[in-house]
């Protein structure tokens, strides 16, 4: 599976957050390829094609990005910030997916620019509803913007 | 408990707009529905000028691109430039299928991008999942003041 | 605006006198009047200006606009053949005529070569009026053929300009009749939900033919949108293997074949130099038609490709109804669905696409088929594909 042809990319570093989520995607058949990134500064390298993921191309993002708020080395507001930030980045959906109930966290996100907040029901079955839902929407009925070719600062595309 | 939900409906085709709502009443979505029929009305109504004075902030506006006044992007940009409304959720509800129209709604900071579709069936279905995500899971900001 | 010296000339005819206004470069002027002479015994009415060096010849050539030259080849302060030289340096097409002594043979091919017209001896004037005649003839065929150039090269253009205004107006009418076509389909959709079984006996009826007549221009007018984008859009060729194409063309269609349980069969198919996207428009057309037009059996479709000279012949050959010989041109003709004769639902314009896009690559599509007896749908791209010396280093 090529890294360039990821469709979502989840941020979480909960491991039974994360078994639960990639399980309800999976039984949606919504999404095969699904990256996980267990913190902060992991989806920045994945999403700014830096140090493990410089394989990757800025004209081929996940057509979702599934972020957490609380993450270690990098929480996922700067993640946020940054992606949102960046003309390179700028265009790819992120999708907040929190258990933070903070109406400050939220509003945060979405000055920043977050397409949608969804905050993670303690019930597992909601849960699942809830991701199935929001993978459904994000995939099947959002257009996601198409091709993100934006010069590198460098001068070279990506 | 929290209050009644409030959808903005932008766009210059009332026929669309009747359909939206007739969607929405089959959904079951228990909210008010409030429509403007051009850009500058959305932004005198989101702004509560003039005549819409009394208006309440939408938690979601449904937003068309192509309208007499302001066109759709302007609209977009100008909430998003705006700290009292960049927080609103902006859903591009348009029959365009432009890359280009995609792409420069994102940029300018659209939350969404759905294609009006072609038949009823599919219009029902898609409003039916704007409706279920958007109010039924999403948590959305406060409205403020 | 022609200047008087291109203007065509009229043949010499059974016409007595034919006028003729003559440019002689000579200095002698005994053998000026000889060739005069000659001229005017047959037929000629001759206007002369008798020149000796180039200047006078630039001069006389603006204020006397001859129609012929007639050139001695040695002067003493001038070649004849030059005058072929001024006359190119001012691009004028006037017949140069060399009449000159001796002159061995060699020297008057290669005076000939060079671009005289022709040559007459100064001891065989009886020749010249022949020789004038028919280089004023070719000269004025010449002119005939080269306005009928312009003419071709003027009508292939407004062709061209016609067929571009038809295709953006085919575009542009079928992009703005979405919009109201879209509200008329909705309504009429909802009207017969709504208001089934509640207004009159009538009403479901007619509520029904407005709906299904929306829907169906819906699709027309989706068709004519991708037909005329044939046409549009640029192509962008690369190698395109044929099977990959099919394969995918099988999953697109994978619910109607699994449906009629149908067989989709292909030989090795070759990979072809071409646009991905309008290989895949031909195959899918022809496949999904094979499968609409079945008959009561299950849908067999066999795809084969052979050389055949210059290019590759592909067949999609089917088990279905069939179509017969009189309709056989006339179902890759585009709207021809218009005129709705059959009782299968769907678009009249897979067919004239297929057409299109075939005919774009210089090859061409037709069906060998029966009533009754399925049919083979064939058609050829040649096998260097379009443009491809000039693409082939991308």
């Amino acid at each position: 599976m090529s890294e360039n042809e990821i469709d979502i990319l989840l941020v979480d570093d909960s491991p039974d957050d994360v078994e639960l989520t990639l399980h309800a995607l999976r039984t949606e058949n919504l999404a095969n390829r699904i990256f996980v990134a267990r913190d902060g500064e992991e989806a920045m390298d994945f999403l700014f094609c830096t140090g493990p993921h410089a394989q990757r191309s800025f004209d081929r993002p996940p057509k979702l990005v599934l972020l957490d708020l609380k993450l270690p080395k990098i929480d996922g507001l700067q993640v946020l910030r940054e992606v949102k930030g960046d003309a390179r980045t700028k265009n790819v959906c992120v999708v907040l997916m929190t258990s933070s109930r903070e109406e400050r966290d939220m509003v945060s996100a979405y000055n920043l620019g977050a397409n949608s907040y969804l905050q993670k029901p303690v019930d597992f079955d909601q849960f699942r509803k809830m991701v199935k839902l929001a993978g459904l929407y994000w995939l099947v009925v959002n257009r996601p913007p198409l091709s993100n070719v934006v010069p590198h600062p460098a001068g070279q595309v990506k | 408990m929290k209050s009644m939900h409030d959808l903005l409906i932008v766009d210059d085709n009332p026929a669309d707009i009747a359909l939206a709502r007739e969607a929405l009443i089959a959904c079951a979505y228990k909210g008010q529905v409030n429509s403007v029929g051009d850009g500058a009305e959305a932004l005198a109504y989101l702004c509560r000028r003039g005549n819409y004075a009394d208006a309440v902030k939408p938690d979601l506006v449904l937003l068309d691109l192509n309208l007499p006044k302001r066109d759709g992007l302007a609209v977009l940009a100008a909430m998003k430039a705006n700290p009292e409304l960049r927080r609103i959720p902006v859903v591009i509800f348009s029959t365009s299928q432009l890359s280009t129209d995609i792409s420069r709604s994102y940029e300018l900071g659209a939350n969404c991008y759905v294609s009006k579709p072609g038949n009823l069936t599919e219009f029902f279905s898609m409003m039916k999942s704007i409706e279920e995500f958007w109010f039924g899971s999403v948590s959305l900001p406060p409205r403020g003041e | 605006m022609s200047s008087p010296a291109t203007q065509l000339v009229k043949p010499a005819s059974a016409e007595p006198k034919t006028q003729l206004r003559a440019l002689l470069v000579e200095d002698s002027e005994a053998d000026a009047e000889l060739v005069l002479r000659a001229l005017r015994k047959n037929d000629f009415d001759v206007s002369a200006v008798i020149v000796q060096d180039e200047a006078g010849f630039a001069r006389a050539l603006r204020t006397h606009c001859p129609e012929i030259v007639l050139a001695d080849y040695n002067l003493p302060d001038w070649k004849g053949m030059e005058a072929l030289n001024v006359l190119r340096r001012q691009d004028l097409d006037i017949p140069m005529i060399l009449v000159s002594g001796a002159l061995g043979d060699v020297t008057a091919v290669e005076c000939i070569k060079q671009g005289a017209t022709d040559y007459v001896l100064k001891d065989g004037l009886a020749r010249l009026p022949e020789v004038v005649r028919r280089a004023l003839r070719d000269k004025y065929e010449r002119g005939l053929r080269h306005q009928a150039e312009k003419d071709l090269a003027k009508k292939a253009d407004e062709l061209a300009r016609s067929n571009a205004d038809l295709e953006q107006f085919a575009y542009v009418a079928s992009h703005d009749l979405q919009e109201p076509l879209r509200m008329v389909a909705a309504y009429t959709q909802l009207l017969s939900e709504r208001y089934k079984g509640k207004l009159d006996e009538n009403a479901d009826k007619f509520i029904g033919y407005a709906s299904e007549g929306a829907i169906r221009m819906q699709v027309l007018i989706h068709d004519l949108l991708a037909f005329s984008r044939v046409g549009r859009a640029e192509a962008s060729y690369s190698t395109v293997d044929c099977n990959e194409v099919l394969e995918e063309v099988r999953q697109t269609l994978a619910s109607a074949i699994a449906e009629c349980a149908a067989i989709v069969a292909h030989t090795d198919l070759p990979a072809i130099w071409a646009d991905r996207t309008q290989m895949t428009q031909v195959f899918q057309n022809l496949i999904g038609n094979a499968l609409k037009f079945r008959g009561k059996e299950a849908p067999e479709i066999f795809v084969h490709a052979e050389k055949a000279g210059q290019q590759w012949v592909f067949s999609v050959k089917d088990n279905g109804i069939g179509i017969a010989p009189e309709f056989a041109e006339n179902i890759f003709v585009v709207f021809q669905r218009l005129h709705a004769r059959t009782e299968y639902p769907g678009n009249g314009i897979g067919l004239a696409i297929c057409k299109k896009i075939v005919q774009r690559y210089g090859g061409r599509i037709w069906v060998e088929s029966q009533a009754g007896r399925g049919s083979t749908f064939k058609f050829t791209l040649p096998l260097q594909g379009p443009q491809a010396k000039e693409e082939a280093h991308q």
